[in-house]
């Protein structure tokens, strides 16, 4: 396969180098007023000949003319331009009106004039995301996009961000983006806990994604070699690029040689981080229940309910004691070098990031050399290399984890006397076994290790061939492989494993290996005040996903973290690990597409695309698929009479598109699976799982309209869309239904949702002076969805990975959102008051899941400002949301400890409002609660609480994300720019939450549908950091 | 366009297209899960199959079969009680609340067989193993008659459809006719020889029931049939002709027994699941009507019957007494100490254990399944109906000879002298009320009886349908006497307080699979009725 795309690149160029080789017409690039952007689709017709051509997107038109003949050059947005065939080679045009002929990058890296686009793009400069100083660039773009939700998995280095364009359509699928690097599909998976009783990719202990965290890959990429990102989040956008891309893409472009002679930047940061957040608790009380003093340590609820500490009992403020302060650094380094027709650039970028966890580190280093060349006058190839390394050491989160232990430690007590005198774990009950007792937070994260080692290379390769002045053919053939060397130890003495067990680890080693590729041929033609364009293309992938794991117990050496250090008669490893080879996930896709569009007169525009899926995810009856999509744009600015000229209302773009798409299971989610028959005679029977090989893709359907429009000489530049999305026969996975089906658990296209919302975008230049500029970004989203339907068997759908901690979970129920969280709540009347045992004065828990709250916000809005003075700048971006519930799970856990915050006026009789559950609850007269409870003797006030009481209604944020502010120096002796920043993140939170910070995820990103944002449970919140750097250039 | 230009496209169409096929071959290359197994050799998925018949232990779920259901419906039918008061299912009470007791054979048809046997079915033929097709085919005929007699109605035509999340529920009629036709199917595959059908091979699937000899799975399923046709005795098309005719062609020697062996290894998945290793018996003891009738005071057959050693235990007093259900507790059997009966692993009035288990109650002991006694019995009954009553005496005395003779195969732990022996056998046949002299004196009573005792521990389910054909106290005309004679009913007072002082007559379907995810099913079924396990099947009613 990858010999017979070789020798089709190879054919093609020689091919088309010999026969096209011998004509000699006139040859030039159009360029935008900075001299170096080019501008494609610009029309250069002969006046004499009448013929023409269209830029290609290099920006080169090769046209037939004599010399003496004239050249007239026209562009949307531009001025037209009159010139002499022989004084054409290089041609800079200026836009008039003020109008930009905006390039975006489209699918497919497919450059396109903005006006002809039928649906939202939206896009950010590499320089701003560089700017935030954040590792993970995905972190950098939330509030920076309308319709982006960026959820890191906490606030530790080396953390995972998942990251969701326009909500939530796939229930139980990924609702993750596609992300592509120069025209190559790029991995952001990131390491799955779950494999599915050793049947998938995933860890041997097969758990769900909740106590540990994995950095999403897309993080690899280096935020310094960003040209742009291009965020795609419409229907039409992504019809092109297929299934994998029905949840948006994200396109990045990334910086290449800027020409001849050599340019050397460099830059490094250093910065600081520290926690500022925290859960409020009281200290106050001894372990014991109901007010009486029992030296006792619980793992599940009920430990602080003891007496006060007396006054003279040194107590320590541990939460802070814990903590340091984060130190950072990174160096970047971007080295520019051209000869004659080939240029090259060279990065190379280190982080080293010491978290503010003790022991929590995350390194990357990342290397990349980049090449752009012509070869002849028709070829252009641009490939790369890049090489990333990171190590991330990471401490356990969530459940069994040391933030939840360090809230709990007793206060009369010293977190750092953590070691008896022979290096164990010291226990606080004396005589305890150590695995009896939660884990001491400084134990944890010195004797619990985990780490993520991970290598990757990329390999890309571009090539643009432009044989005629209306064909373009164009190849990006792209290499991503990288391999990721982790374990996961639980020390010996730790509450996460038995005496017996004495330790256990578990090492993995996966490995990624894709090989993608697209070949477009596009042809435009130019018909009196029609230009039209055709497009054919197909693309190839193949992404292969390889684990092997082994988990044992009986440690040799307690700290040893090599897989040889178990007990060899503990080990357990993946199905196929068992033969010596590695569990596979493959995933191999073959596409054909096409698009034909029509634009009349450069005001409307029209575009259909199809597209023709072969994938190997699905069984023969269901692998071939296809969708359309349709869109349109239209230009009423255009032929309003005197708006172009308007100084007010100069443009206004309509524009709708529609498509529809299909989203892929995991690979064998069709294929059922044996296990063993214990029984007498040995043999096999089927697993619990119907993994029905009915299945098919899912079918998404959305439309999209929206308008855009320029006011006050450009000044005021704004766009709204709303979407509109419908998803039908969603694969529901693992949902119970009769055992008719021949299986306990199920598989089915049995679920629809439709999501919908508006997006607005405004961006203005308040003011526009040489010396003092400001620019103001807002951003708006709200979003609406509804569950149509779920698994008719079911009363509620929900993933079990966001079953985190006690009875609350993501669930949905039909009719509802799809973010909704059921759990356990209050029992109440039918008026809605709460009942209350008459025998206890305590009130009713209704034991079943009902809805108790739902994530959605009401709506969200970046606030990006920009201020320029001489030689100063600064820019910050607000990040606001309103509304949307969070399950504050890390309160909960506290106080049914007696640790919460609730608990601190324990000692404060009260009568809970409510009435009887005496057989008059439900009558015109119930009788009103009247029975006092003391709490402080009663813990069961606090430990009987349902979930729904920590269920925080329409949480607010007003987040200042990342704070910029940068000084140039200008020119010094050689060095051509210097430049000095301080970047400041997250350093403003202003909530009403009452827990630590109301980002947060009980999962990782590797979870599927939905996933855990809203639910906290051991979050680490986001630090406050502190970065200061230089900037300069050669 | 030049002619070169031209050229050079089709050679780009051309490399699209082998790009294309190349492609094609990788993609279904990657379809196949190759991490586990998506597709096993049907000799080894035939195993798990017929352990199903019984009781099935597999990596992802364990018990399906009948004997667990049988655990609890022996009770309905007296052969044993809770020796502890007021037990749910010795007052006829059916499972309740999200309890999935009784639930087992339902899944055992679904899912423990369900889909292997579907792909025995469809691998078997592709590799024209037409053994292995007629055997699934045999074993779901079976698997459809012992669901539709426990349960009545049942999802038939929608079943096994993975892409369904609601499934609609047949008639037992429907399901009858579907049992014969399947019977049929595999006697037709069964015949088939040539191919890849090979007794050797049969063998490594079918080691611990018939041991790859097609002959007898013939039987097997002959006795399916027969089965089928007896239980419709009630109906006015009402066959005795075919009950004869299918009972003559299924086992007639012990030797063709259906009788399902354990491996006995270390595992409690390879043990039997009566025997005190799995310890689930413990606190069950024997019914008082099973004891009296071979103890000789039931006045029917009114001698003491030698299989007595093997089927119940003597208590400390060396007599064998019995246990009214529901009155099970120390206190309350009006027993004395002494007279309380043993467990069935000898141990005293309570779970505890002897290490002397005799006949089925021991780890190792093969379970028969289906057997010629039970064939000669239901031939019995038939040509009784039929007025042919020497061929039913024949067939009543071969019924009782086939099922003393079994005694022998389990010679383990038998005191000294109780022995079963031709002599001992001959004593007991010789009597007059046991084997009348006459054919002219058999009754109904006495065949059912005998029938009863042969079947006694693992024919559980076929007994049941016995005594709900007979309403558990119909009379025969021909004595107006009961025909289970001596057997007492529960007291309106001693039913379950769901019954609404009715008997009970099916069980509900299993609760995880049909009463939290089939809700509209059984609500048009009505089996949301607290009492629906009181509700008669079709098969029994005129």
């Amino acid at each position: 396969m990858r010999k017979i795309a070789g020798m089709l690149i190879v054919l093609l160029l020689s091919s088309l180098l010999q026969s096209f080789g011998q004509t000699a017409p006139v040859t030039g690039t159009v360029l935008a007023e900075d001299g170096k952007t080019p501008l494609i689709g610009v029309t250069v017709v002969n006046a004499t000949t009448k013929k023409g051509t269209q830029t290609d997107a290099s920006g080169h038109y090769t046209i037939a003319a004599e010399k003496g003949q004239q050249l007239v050059f026209s562009y949307i947005g531009y001025g037209i331009l009159r010139l002499n065939a022989g004084d054409a080679a290089k041609v800079v045009m200026k836009p008039s009106n003020g109008e930009l002929g905006e390039v975006v990058v489209t699918a497919m890296d497919i450059k396109r004039n903005a006006r002809e686009l039928g649906y939202s793009v939206q896009r950010v400069s590499g320089e701003e995301i560089a700017a935030t100083q954040r590792e993970n660039f995905v972190n950098a773009l939330q509030g920076r996009v309308a319709g982006v939700t960026i959820t890191p998995t906490t606030g530790q280095a080396g953390s995972g961000s998942s990251i969701v364009l326009r909500g939530f359509n796939s229930l139980s699928l990924s609702n993750q983006p596609l992300f592509v690097v120069d025209g190559i599909i790029v991995d952001n998976q990131t390491l799955n806990q779950t494999s599915n009783g050793g049947a998938g990719i995933g860890l041997v202990s097969d758990m769900a994604n909740k106590n540990s965290d994995y950095t999403n890959r897309a993080a690899d990429i280096n935020p310094a070699d960003i040209a742009s990102i291009t965020v795609l989040k419409g229907p039409e956008a992504t019809a092109l690029y297929g299934s994998q891309a029905s949840s948006g893409a994200i396109v990045i472009t990334t910086k290449r040689s800027k020409g001849n002679g050599i340019h050397v930047s460099y830059d490094n940061s250093f910065r600081t981080q520290k926690i500022t957040r925290f859960n409020k608790v009281t200290n106050a009380y001894n372990s014991g229940t109901d007010g009486v003093y029992a030296n006792i340590f619980q793992a599940g609820s009920g430990t602080f309910f003891g007496p006060k500490y007396s006054d003279t009992t040194k107590l320590y403020d541990n939460v802070h004691n814990f903590f340091r302060t984060g130190f950072t650094q990174s160096h970047n380094l971007g080295v520019d070098f051209g000869v004659k027709n080939s240029g090259f650039r060279f990065s190379a970028s280190y982080i080293n990031q010491d978290g503010v966890i003790p022991n929590n580190n995350y390194k990357k280093l990342n290397l990349r050399l980049s090449n752009s060349t012509k070869i002849g006058k028709y070829v252009e190839i641009t490939p790369s290399f890049s090489i990333i390394n990171s190590v991330n050491n990471k401490p356990l989160r969530g459940a069994g984890g040391y933030l939840l232990d360090l809230y709990l430690w007793p206060s009369d007590h010293d977190i750092h006397d953590w070691q008896d005198s022979v290096g164990g774990k010291a226990t606080l009950v004396p005589n305890n076994s150590p695995n009896a007792e939660l884990d001491n937070p400084v134990f944890s994260v010195n004797r619990n290790l985990s780490q993520d080692k991970n290598n990757r290379y990329i390999a890309t390769l571009g090539i643009n061939i432009n044989p005629f002045p209306w064909l373009s053919l164009a190849g990006r053939f792209g290499y991503d492989t990288y391999h990721t060397d982790g374990y996961m130890l639980y020390n010996r003495d730790s509450y996460n494993v038995t005496a017996a067990q004495k330790g256990a680890l578990e090492n993995y080693y996966l490995k990624y290996w894709s090989y993608n590729h697209t070949i477009t041929a596009t042809a435009t033609k130019t018909y009196k005040k029609f230009n039209g364009r055709l497009m054919i293309g197909t693309m190839w992938q193949d992404n292969e996903t390889g684990m092997y794991a082994v988990r044992g117990t009986n440690l040799t050496d307690p700290m040893g973290t090599d897989s040889s250090n178990t007990d060899p008669t503990t080990r357990t490893r993946l199905l196929r690990n068992a033969k010596g080879e590695y569990n596979m996930s493959i995933n191999r896709n073959i596409a054909y597409f096409g698009e034909a569009a029509i634009g009349y007169n450069d005001l409307a525009f029209v575009s259909f695309t199809h597209r023709f899926e072969t994938t190997s995810i699905m069984p023969a009856a269901s692998r071939n698929y296809n969708y359309p999509g349709i869109s349109a744009s239209f230009i009423p600015s255009e032929v309003i009479p005197g708006m172009k000229e308007s100084k007010v209302f100069s443009y206004w773009k309509l524009r709708a598109s529609m498509a529809s798409t299909a989203r892929l299971s995991d690979p064998y989610a069709n294929q059922s699976v044996f296990v063993n028959n214990l029984a007498s005679g040995g043999g096999y029977a089927y697993g619990y799982t119907n993994a029905n090989p009915n299945l098919k893709p899912e079918r998404q359907k959305t439309y999209e309209i929206g308008t855009e429009f320029r006011m006050f000489d450009g000044r005021i530049n704004a766009e709204v869309s709303y979407y509109n999305t419908l998803v039908k026969d969603q694969i529901a996975q693992g949902f119970r239904a009769s055992y008719a089906t021949g299986f306990i658990l199920n598989t089915m296209n049995a679920a629809s949702t439709r999501n919908k919302g508006i997006e607005a975008m405004i961006s203005t230049s308040p003011i526009r002076k040489k010396d003092f500029g400001w620019d103001l970004t807002l951003n708006f989203n709200k979003m609406w969805n509804e569950v149509l339907s779920i698994p008719s068997t079911l009363t509620e759908y929900y993933i079990a990975d966001t079953w985190v901690y006690a009875n609350a979970r993501g669930g949905l129920l039909r009719g509802g959102s799809t973010t909704t969280i059921t759990g356990y709540h209050y029992s109440r009347n039918n008026k809605g008051d709460i009942l209350i045992n008459p025998l206890t004065g305590l009130p009713v828990i209704d034991n079943t899941f009902g809805v108790i709250g739902d994530r959605n916000p009401d709506f969200t809005l970046g606030i990006n400002n920009t201020l320029r003075y001489k030689k100063w700048s600064l820019s910050f971006l607000w990040d606001l949301k309103v509304g949307g519930d969070v399950f504050d799970a890390t309160d909960m856990f506290l106080t049914v400890q007696g640790k919460g915050i609730k608990t601190a006026d324990r000692e404060n009789a009260r009568v809970i409002k409510g009435v009887l559950n005496d057989g008059l609850q439900n009558t015109e007269k119930p009788t009103e609660n009247n029975i006092v409870v003391l709490p402080y003797r009663q813990q069961a006030y606090y430990t009987n609480m349902p979930e729904e009481e920590f269920l925080q209604k329409d949480v607010n944020w007003f987040r200042l994300r990342d704070l910029t502010i940068s000084y140039n120096f200008g020119k010094w002796k050689k060095i051509s720019n210097i430049g000095a920043f301080a970047t400041f993140n997250d350093l403003v939170l202003i909530t009403n939450y009452r827990g630590a910070d109301p980002v947060s995820n009980g999962n990782t990103s590797a979870n599927k549908g939905v996933g855990g944002f809203g639910f906290d449970y051991g979050n680490l919140p986001a630090p406050v950091s502190a970065n200061f750097g230089l900037r300069v250039s050669f | 366009m030049t002619k070169n230009i031209l050229l050079k496209y089709a050679c780009f169409g051309a490399i699209m297209a082998m790009l294309g096929t190349g492609c094609k071959k990788l993609i279904d290359d990657a379809y196949t899960n190759p991490n586990a197994d998506v597709e096993q050799p049907i000799e080894t998925l035939l195993p798990n199959m017929i352990s199903n018949l019984v009781n099935s232990y597999t990596a992802n779920g364990t018990n399906y079969g009948t004997v667990v259901d049988n655990y609890y419906i022996g009770r309905y039918i007296q052969y044993w009680c809770a020796n502890a008061n007021g037990n749910q299912y010795d007052k006829m009470g059916g499972a309740t609340g999200s309890s999935d007791i009784m639930g087992n054979m339902w899944a055992a048809h679904y899912y423990g067989m369900g889909q292997n046997l579907n792909k025995v079915i469809l691998w078997g033929t592709e590799q024209k193993k037409w053994d292995y097709v007629g055997v699934a085919y045999a074993l779901r005929a079976w698997g459809w008659l012992s669901l539709t007699d426990q349960y009545g109605e049942v999802v038939l035509k929608e079943a096994f459809n993975t892409s369904r999340d609601q499934f609609d529920y047949d008639s037992q009629a429907e399901v009858y006719d579907t049992v014969r036709a399947v019977a049929f199917r595999a006697l037709s595959y069964l015949d088939m020889t040539g191919d890849n059908v090979s007794a050797a091979n049969l063998a490594k699937g079918d080691a611990y029931l018939f041991n790859g000899d097609v002959n007898k799975w013939k039987k097997f399923v002959y006795g399916v049939l027969a089965r089928s046709y007896n239980h419709l005795s009630n109906k006015s098309g009402y066959q005795p002709d075919s009950v004869i005719k299918y009972a003559d062609l299924a086992m007639s020697s012990n030797e063709d027994n259906a009788v399902y062996t354990v491996a006995n290894e270390t595992t409690s998945a390879t043990k039997n699941y009566f025997g005190p290793f799995r310890a689930n018996i413990g606190s069950l003891v024997q019914g008082e009507f099973i004891t009296n009738l071979l103890s000789g005071n039931n006045t029917v057959f009114g001698v003491a019957d030698p299989r007595a050693y093997y089927l119940i235990r003597e208590n400390f007093n060396g007599t064998f007494k019995g246990i009214r259900p529901n009155y099970g507790a120390t206190g309350t059997t009006g027993l004395d100490t002494a007279d309380l009966p043993r467990n069935y692993w000898g141990g005293q009035y309570s779970s505890s254990k002897s290490l002397d288990p005799r006949y089925l109650y021991a780890d190792d002991s093969p379970w028969p399944v289906m057997t010629a006694t039970e064939m000669q019995f239901m031939k019995a009954e038939a040509a009784y109906r039929k007025g042919d009553k020497a061929t039913a005496l024949i067939a009543y005395t071969n019924g009782i000879s086939l099922s003393m003779d079994m005694m022998y195969n389990y010679p383990n732990n038998i005191p000294a002298g109780k022995a079963m022996t031709a002599t001992a056998k001959a004593n007991y046949m010789a009597n007059a009320a046991v084997v009348p002299t006459s054919a002219a004196n058999l009754t109904l009573t006495q065949i059912m009886l005998q029938k009863y005792i042969a079947l006694y521990c693992f024919g559980v389910s076929e007994t049941w349908v016995d005594m709900r054909r007979f309403h558990y106290t119909d009379t025969d005309p021909a004595t107006g006497a009961q025909v289970y004679a001596g057997w007492t009913p529960l007291s309106a007072a001693d039913l379950y307080i769901n019954n609404n002082q009715k008997l009970v007559y099916r069980c509900r379907p299993r609760y995880n699979s049909e009463y939290l995810y089939n809700i509209p099913a059984l609500t048009a079924l009505g089996a949301l009725e607290v009492d629906y396990h009181t509700k008669e099947c079709w098969f029994s009613q005129q």
